[in-house]
């Protein structure tokens, strides 16, 4: 194993080059099809990306995002905590949700984007899916990180009298706290790429994947990419939030 | 006054863990409970805390006494810092903030004042071993039970740590249950010493020490006689 790999000025090196050769990979292979139609180059698309905070309409469409993202968010989290937490304490509501849970996690993320489409407007539909897609990952990691709490920990409280809502509250849930994060992690990332999909396809007025439908459609392939861009930053910040609330949150490992 | 234990049996399934064990131990004094490991000791512990209910006979008063317990592992919170891994097991019996008072000065008496924000992950173990002593004698309890508690800790440490909870017993003057497989430290820290059979446990013999503490840490030729004497038993 390469142990230099670990320190974060190699680490970031590391990252540096990744994102080097995949860059000069993208214009190679621009170079190559020479048509903006099918693949831009990577400075034109930055170009165009950088322009679009020019625009009141990618701002308003970005917010209007950001918002059912964070609806989609929080949703999710209220849900698979609430029901993680009962499915982590409880064998029988383990059970009980499991098959539910299965097929919820089995279905095709557009079959479920189609089903909201004709129940509910526009601007429901990509949160919509998103908690049905979200909770759920929510869930399993609330679950296992209740059901994580060391034994030997539960029963030191135990032995000293302290009763169940208390052990719940001081022992279970600090322990699951890891796993809540590493949930909250992977919901919003997740948050993100199904309202941004769903938009696409649901079409409300303001919305990032109405304006990379609406390039599609135009041909604007370049505009598509800085669309597009706006909905990796957005995932990538999001991450790099959650990796320093998982520094906070680090006694025990996920 | 003495608390009687009588015709205690405890089984897993068909294993026989306790069977008909009696003794006496003394109130306000340190009995230590020796014998092989796994022969029962703990389960016997678990059983006088309350954790396990399932045996037949009888414990006497110790039933539903409140206990402190001093485990093999250090079991504290790593998420929390010293003070309020002690003030945790508080809470039930006073307000928060005298709980951490309370807290504060159980650390002192252990010599950890300085150390009270520390979080177990920046403690050395014999801080550790120490936090959990504040903690057992912080919480109002009628009893001390003690698992090994010192088993895990280096010869200097182990001896430091002892010392201070032998210094902590007597000015606090509860009885205290010690389980351990090791003689020596058997001898250093009993008034009592009940030596048990192996699975199903008896009792063997029944031992008390009234040896100086200065005798029992330099192993003078009484403390080396009895030594060899629960070797002898151990061994039987």
């Amino acid at each position: 194993m390469d142990v230099h790999a670990n320190r974060p000025i190699a680490r970031s090196g590391y990252a540096i080059l990744s994102a080097a050769v995949l860059f000069a990979v993208w214009k190679l292979f621009s170079v190559a099809t020479a048509s903006d139609i099918i693949l831009p180059p990577p400075e034109k698309v930055a170009r165009v990306f950088f322009g679009l905070f020019a625009e009141s309409r990618f701002l308003t469409a970005l917010g209007a995002t950001c918002v059912r993202g964070l609806w989609a968010f929080g949703l999710s989290m209220l849900i698979g905590g609430i029901t993680g937490f009962a499915s982590g304490a409880s064998r029988r509501i383990n059970a009980l949700l499991g098959p539910a849970l299965l097929v919820i996690r089995a279905t095709p993320v557009l079959a479920i984007i189609l089903l909201a489409l004709i129940w509910f407007p526009s601007g429901t539909v990509p949160v919509f899916s998103a908690v049905i897609m979200a909770f759920p990952v929510v869930m399993a990691d609330v679950a296992q990180g209740i059901g994580s709490a060391d034994p030997k920990l539960v029963q030191m409280a135990r032995l000293f009298g302290m009763n169940q809502t208390s052990i719940a509250m001081r022992v279970r849930l600090p322990s699951a706290l890891p796993h809540i994060v590493a949930a909250a992690k992977s919901a919003l990332g997740l948050s993100w790429k199904v309202v941004i999909a769903g938009e696409v396809l649901s079409q409300p007025q303001y919305a990032l994947g109405t304006g990379m439908q609406s390039a599609r459609v135009m041909l604007e392939t370049t505009e598509v990419f800085a669309w597009a861009a706006a909905g990796i930053v957005l995932c990538a910040l999001s991450d790099a939030a959650f990796a320093l609330l998982a520094r906070r949150f680090s006694w025990t490992t996920v | 006054m003495d608390y009687r234990i009588e015709n205690l049996y405890k089984s897993y399934g068909q294993l026989e863990v306790l069977g008909g064990l009696s003794m006496e131990l003394e109130q306000g004094r340190v009995s230590v409970l020796l014998g092989p490991s796994g022969c029962g000791k703990t389960t016997l512990l678990n059983i006088l805390s309350g954790l396990d209910k399932d045996y037949h006979g009888s414990i006497g008063q110790l039933a539903g006494m409140r206990s402190s317990y001093v485990f093999q592992e250090d079991r504290l919170l790593p998420w929390r810092s010293a003070v309020e891994n002690v003030a945790m097991v508080l809470h039930e019996h006073a307000e928060k903030a005298q709980a951490l008072v309370l807290a504060q000065k159980a650390l002192a008496l252990v010599g950890l004042s300085d150390s009270a924000s520390l979080k177990p992950s920046a403690m050395s173990g014999g801080m550790k071993r120490r936090v959990a002593l504040a903690r057992a004698f912080a919480y109002p309890s009628d009893m001390l039970l003690l698992d090994e508690p010192f088993s895990s800790l280096d010869i200097k440490t182990r001896i430091s740590v002892m010392d201070l909870f032998l210094s902590l017993r007597e000015d606090d003057g509860r009885t205290a249950i010690v389980v351990t497989h090791d003689v020596r430290e058997a001898i250093y820290l009993a008034d009592r010493i009940f030596t048990l059979s192996d699975k199903p446990a008896v009792l063997k013999s029944c031992t008390n020490v009234s040896l100086g503490r200065q005798e029992r840490a330099y192993a003078s030729a009484t403390a080396a006689s009895l030594e060899a004497q629960l070797y002898q038993l151990l061994l039987e």
